[in-house]
């Protein structure tokens, strides 16, 4: 073992003990400005083009193996490389006819022409929208104290996936979900899908209950700053709510600055939910009528107390007219004069008259009440405030503690620029939008970095900066500064498209390295940090059940909408409120319910992204628990017998049918030794069964093989 | 042995993040880790427990927290005020109680009557008979004091001490800070966890590794008996041909881990397995309750009603805790939130949990179990000393009681004085913080050194605040 890297893995902490910054405190956002991450982009001529490359990616990397004397294993297999691409790109596997026409497409352009065909499939948005549903904390809930369901979430996540396949520039991408209820439209379809971009500034976690209004302003202005800042900036900038920050370039007043763009602008308000009134996320209503529909809803429930009293209240009437009790009419009508219908007032009709007058209001209130109007189409959407303002600095971060008031804007050590004003009346979200991804004047060269070390992390496995969302001073530094800012240039001159950045990386002799192992390379590079091998990669667990579901030939490819309408109001199962999320419906994992607090059990076991916060990398973690629902959850079973019902209905023999088996699981054939020892277990588990009495042995024994496929390290990871 | 290939590379922050998890305590036990022995080669990594912890002799080596959800009225069980009862009816004004706002509603006197109990002469209501035979061994605080006056977010401060962003809770914090004492067990087990007001993040993780998650049994409104540990048992196959399954698989999987060469993520995959297969047998073993002896199920009051609920639950944590595990949380279902009908609302709920803790007490006192056993008893809130409903009492985080027992605690004190109606602390009062900064320093934990790194910073159970109260230490 070798200390060599060393640099590597230390954290950029080292230069806070080496005072990069002269004598100035590290939160001095001038002096900060010398920090890697805010540096200009490198001269990137120097780096020579090597024999080895099939893309400018590779020469990067060649350049570092031969400076540190290591030696890269040899590309991969086909069927290894169309089985990667597949799956880091669309997130599922290739069929075994798919895998076989790339094995033998000896055109030199054979990985284009897939990979093309993957970019166009409507499946990349999924794959890739999901990677920014984890940064933008995509939830169907609240979570927190009061786990209220976000009806209308999922138009959000919708959006997020046709942005990606429509690849939107990032720029666009992020100021629409920044400000889209800001931006001028040409049509309402327009206006609507800006609308639901938008809500990425709504759907954070809140505390709804007992919160004072003014803490919660603060509150959900600190949550918007912290997703902001690690998921396009790659900073942690929650330390300089409560002091000038200790490490990163960050002083107090910067962070008011940003706060008062988002205390100006609102996310909650006032509606009728569980029969009454309460704080929640703030609701347009979408589509031509939208606005319309959307208050006559609201109207309705607001009004319902109201009519079911003015209901009884007719009732009654109905009884003192049955009654011929004049008075107790007299008395009910002098205080509501609407208790009685037109038809019933006048005492000189016959009594029947009257009666059947009364019956018919009664019916027609009771049918209002009966009759909620449906819910109508609506977007979760931010709005700038009546007032917009600038916001005090709390002193210790604490709400009611004012301090100085700053002027609203932007972090000063990445603004080379003070003219971006402001416009009066509006909170500024416009032009924080603009700000985080202008190369010129704004924080656009951070976000290209951060962006182009995303992608690559999801290619790759690991991120050229190992601390996705962390690009500060404590975060790690890049293994490879010039790949990094090729990348992000690459991003910026393609007009931020993250399609063409997927593309030149795919296409690298980088990407395309076999995972095996070296143990020349691995003495000197054990954390494979200089990209020598490629990094084996376990499937998460969207990948993992779409697999399974299309093994089975269950999987229904079409997108879906909501995944959580049957809830009610109060999203987990609570008391008397037993309907829980489902996780039972055939199309791809994306669309499952991401209840806070309630994920599917294969999510929560799985390393599932934390739906509360900002998640660049999600964890690596084996646990048993992940063995318990391979070996018994009833999902993965039934979509082992699925398989093996398939695979039993064409007749073959047994060889055959395991070399099926294989390819339709594994994407692979078996060798000798593994045949036989599949065909060994098939027919010892089968007689088993018949012997217990089983008259459905041979599907059982089939079903019990097909699941120990999917329960295989071959299955689960990517090599 | 093949991980030395890997282990060695790793730095300790690395282990920790990528250490194996779940019931990969297994493994990662606290012997292994002290005795120095390596695991098996298929086990995933090692170490659960940061070096240098404990930092100070514990007192305490576990927890049992009996959570009672919804918030019992301090006023009706453990801090009895006369004048309630003389002011019935009457406005408490604001100044009596020091702060600024009048009116606060109309007093309500309590309908129960309290007694002194033990050589301590501890104040306790006539609801609790059974834990009032225990009163030297407990200190009841009657100062706590905590944010957030509705459930969820009262809820959150208690189990992880925030509630407007995701912090781990406590339990996770110990188990992180301790690591498990058993080899086939997780160091956190939450019983009848409550799936609302913050659901599973009052037992979650946060950013510390997923291995610290609490496990859950069941959920509050399931009857413990019929509560499951999901995919613990295959509704299929039998357990010898799963095993041959498995044989199948891990040969699959050892093929393939032979190609790889020294993969650590393959390496995890045979692991859990193996660990997966193993708690199959094992877990179902230990929550039976068949092995207890007629007499200890009766003085839990199991089969018996109304008790045999929490008694079952009472009696497993025990079970937990004789086998290492370092925090365990027993909640009742949300059953303790009166605003209307205090009073019959307090009857039931005590009647269900009075002899089960009374006798959890006294189980772990004859097993000499109590002496390194913190038992901990409390709710989110107390509940308002003004009426509300005519009959009921809203919640109030202002103030309120818990009491613990046992783990290096003094019994028979009564810890911290509130004013004449219950309203406000007086004298030491104890804010959440404290609690678990108490909490952890009792389990050998220093609350400012119990530290974790994440997003660029030292984060800790306490955050910035908390001291311990070391008057109530014995």
């Amino acid at each position: 073992m070798t200390m060599r890297f060393a640099t590597l893995v230390v954290s950029a902490m080292i230069f806070i003990s080496k005072g990069d910054a002269a004598d100035a405190p590290p939160s001095d956002p001038v002096a900060g400005r010398s920090h890697w991450a805010f540096q200009p982009f490198a001269d990137l001529t120097e780096t020579p083009v090597a024999d080895w490359s099939q893309s400018r990616i590779d020469d990067f990397i060649a350049a570092r193996l031969k400076q540190e004397g290591v030696k890269s294993v040899p590309d991969a297999g086909r069927k290894e490389l169309i089985r990667r691409v597949y799956f880091q790109l669309v997130g599922l596997p290739p069929t075994a006819e798919q895998t076989q026409a790339f094995v033998e497409n000896q055109h030199p352009d054979a990985l284009e022409q897939v990979v093309d065909q993957l970019l166009g499939s409507p499946r990349f948005g999924e794959r890739w929208g999901r990677h920014w549903l984890d940064l933008a904390r995509y939830a169907d809930s609240n979570g927190l104290d009061e786990n209220f369901l976000f009806r209308e979430a999922w138009r959000y996540r919708n959006w997020v996936i046709d942005a990606v396949n429509a690849d939107v520039p990032f720029d666009r991408f992020v100021l629409e979900q920044i400000a889209g209820d800001a931006l001028p439209y040409d049509s309402i379809e327009q206006r609507d899908r800006q609308r639901i971009a938008a809500g990425f500034m709504v759907i954070g976690p809140k505390v709804l209950l007992g919160n004072d209004a003014n803490n919660q302003r603060m509150e959900v202005a600190d949550e918007q700053i912290d997703t902001i800042g690690r998921s396009l900036l790659g900073l942690t900038l929650g330390c300089a709510k409560c002091h000038d920050h200790k490490f990163e370039p960050v002083p107090t007043a910067d962070y008011y600055a940003l706060a008062g763009i988002l205390t100006s602008t609102q996310v909650m308000e006032r509606r009728y939910m569980l029969g009454e009134q309460r704080v929640m996320e703030r609701l347009v209503g979408l589509g031509q009528d939208g606005d319309a529909l959307d208050s006559e809803y609201e109207r309705y429930w607001r009004e319902l107390p109201q009519a079911r009293k003015k209901a009884e209240r007719a009732k009654s009437a109905l009884e003192f007219l049955k009654k011929d009790d004049a008075e107790g009419l007299k008395n009910l009508v002098e205080k509501n004069a609407d208790a009685l219908s037109d038809g019933a007032k006048d005492a000189t009709q016959p009594s029947e008259q009257r009666i059947a007058s009364q019956n018919q209001l009664i019916a027609e209130l009771d049918a209002a009440i009966a009759q909620a109007p449906p819910i109508p189409p609506r977007a979760m959407i931010p709005s700038d405030v009546d007032k917009p303002a600038d916001e005090s600095i709390r002193k210790a971060g604490q709400f009611n503690q004012l301090g100085e008031k700053v002027p609203r804007g932007f972090l000063q050590v990445i603004s080379t620029n003070n003219e971006i004003k402001i416009p009066d009346g509006k909170s500024g979200r416009l032009e924080l939008g603009q700000w985080l991804t202008d190369v010129e004047h704004g924080a656009g060269r951070l976000t290209a970095r951060v962006l182009a070390n995303r992608i690559w992390h999801h290619m790759i496995g690991v991120g050229i900066v190992r601390t996705v969302d962390n690009f500060g001073r404590t975060g790690e530094l890049p293994s490879h500064p010039e790949l990094l800012d090729h990348l992000a240039k690459t991003l910026i001159d393609s007009g931020w498209s993250i399609k063409a950045l997927v593309r030149e990386i795919a296409l690298s002799r980088s990407f395309a390295l076999s995972s095996e192992y070296d143990a020349a390379a691995h003495e000197i590079d054990p954390d494979n940090r200089l990209m020598w091998r490629a990094h084996r990669r376990r499937l998460d667990p969207e990948a993992l059940r779409d697999a399974m579901l299309m093994a089975a030939g269950q999987l229904d490819l079409s997108p879906m909408g909501s995944s959580v309408s049957y809830l009610g109001d109060q999203a987990t199962a609570v008391g008397k409120n037993e309907v829980r999320r489902r996780t039972d419906f055939p199309n791809r994992s994306v669309y499952l319910p991401v209840i806070r607090n309630d994920l599917p059990e294969l999510f929560e076991v799985f390393n599932f992204a934390n739906p509360h916060a900002t998640t660049g990398a999600r964890p690596n973690i084996t646990a048993a628990t992940q063995g318990l629902f391979l070996l018994n959850d009833d999902m993965v079973m039934n979509a082992a017998e699925a398989t093996a019902k398939q695979l039993l209905a064409s007749p073959e023999t047994s060889e055959s049918r395991i070399d099926h088996m294989f390819r339709q699981i594994l994407g692979l054939n078996p060798d000798d030794a593994e045949r036989t020892e599949l065909l060994d277990f098939v027919a010892k588990t089968e007689s088993r069964l018949a012997s217990e009495g089983d008259d459905n042995a041979s599907l059982r024994a089939w079903s019990t093989a097909c699941h120990a496929l999917f329960s295989t390290s071959r299955f689960q990871f990517i090599d | 042995m093949r991980c030395h290939q890997f282990r060695h590379s790793l730095t300790r922050r690395d282990m920790l993040r990528t250490s194996a998890g779940g019931f990969g305590h297994l493994v990662m036990s606290a012997f292994a880790a002290r005795s120095g022995l390596a695991a098996p080669a298929a086990a995933p990594a090692l170490t659960p427990t940061p070096v240098g912890l404990p930092h100070f002799p514990a007192r305490a080596k576990r927890v049992i927290f009996l959570f009672m959800w919804g918030g019992p009225s301090h006023v009706d069980l453990f801090d009895p005020k006369p004048r309630l009862n003389q002011d019935t009816g009457k406005q408490l004004s604001g100044k009596d109680v020091g702060i600024a706002r009048d009116q606060l509603g109309q007093v309500m006197g309590s309908p129960f009557k309290f007694a002194q109990h033990g050589q301590g002469g501890t104040w306790i209501s006539e609801l609790f008979p059974n834990v009032a035979r225990h009163a030297d061994k407990m200190c009841v605080l009657r100062s706590v004091h905590t944010n957030g006056s509705a459930h969820g977010e009262a809820l959150l401060r208690l189990h992880t001490g925030q509630a407007n962003l995701v912090r781990p809770s406590v339990g996770a914090w110990v188990s992180y800070g301790l690591g498990s004492e058993s080899d086939n067990l997780p160091a956190f087990i939450t019983i009848s966890p409550p799936r609302g007001h913050g659901g599973v993040q009052n037992y979650g993780n946060a950013f510390l590794p997923a291995i610290h998650q609490g496990m859950a049994i069941g959920s509050a409104e399931t009857p413990i008996a019929k509560a499951v540990i999901p995919n613990l048992l295959n509704k299929r196959i039998g357990s010898g041909l799963q095993r041959d399954q498995l044989d199948l698989v891990q040969s699959l999987n050892r093929k393939h881990l032979s190609n790889a060469t020294a993969d650590p993520g393959i390496e995890g995959l045979i692991g859990s397995y193996e660990l997966a297969f193993k708690m199959q047998s094992t877990m179902p073993q230990i929550m039976s309750l068949d092995d207890e002896s007629k007499s200890t199920l009766d003085m839990y009051g199991v089969d018996a009603e109304p008790t045999d609920n929490f008694a079952r639950q009472c009696l497993l944590a025990r079970k937990f805790a004789e086998r290492g595990v370092r925090y365990i949380q027993v909640s009742t279902d949300y059953t303790w939130d009166h605003h209307s009908k205090v009073k019959e609302g307090h009857v039931t709920e005590t009647a269900k949990v009075d002899r089960p803790i009374a006798a959890l007490l006294q189980d772990l006192d004859q097993r000499g179990m109590l002496d390194d056993t913190l038992v901990l008893w409390g709710g989110e809130f107390g509940r308002t000393p003004m009426a509300e409903n005519g009959d009921g009492r809203n919640h109030h985080p202002q103030v309120f009681s818990m009491w613990m027992a046992g783990g290096g605690v003094k019994g028979g004190l009564t810890y911290g004085t509130t004013d004449d109606f219950g309203y406000a602390p007086v004298e030491n009062p104890v804010h959440m913080h404290d609690l678990h900064a108490t909490i952890l320093h009792l389990l050998g934990l220093n609350h400012e050194q119990l530290t974790y790194r994440h997003a660029g910073r030292d984060f800790r159970l306490t955050d910035v605040y908390g001291n311990v109260v070391t008057e109530i230490l014995a």
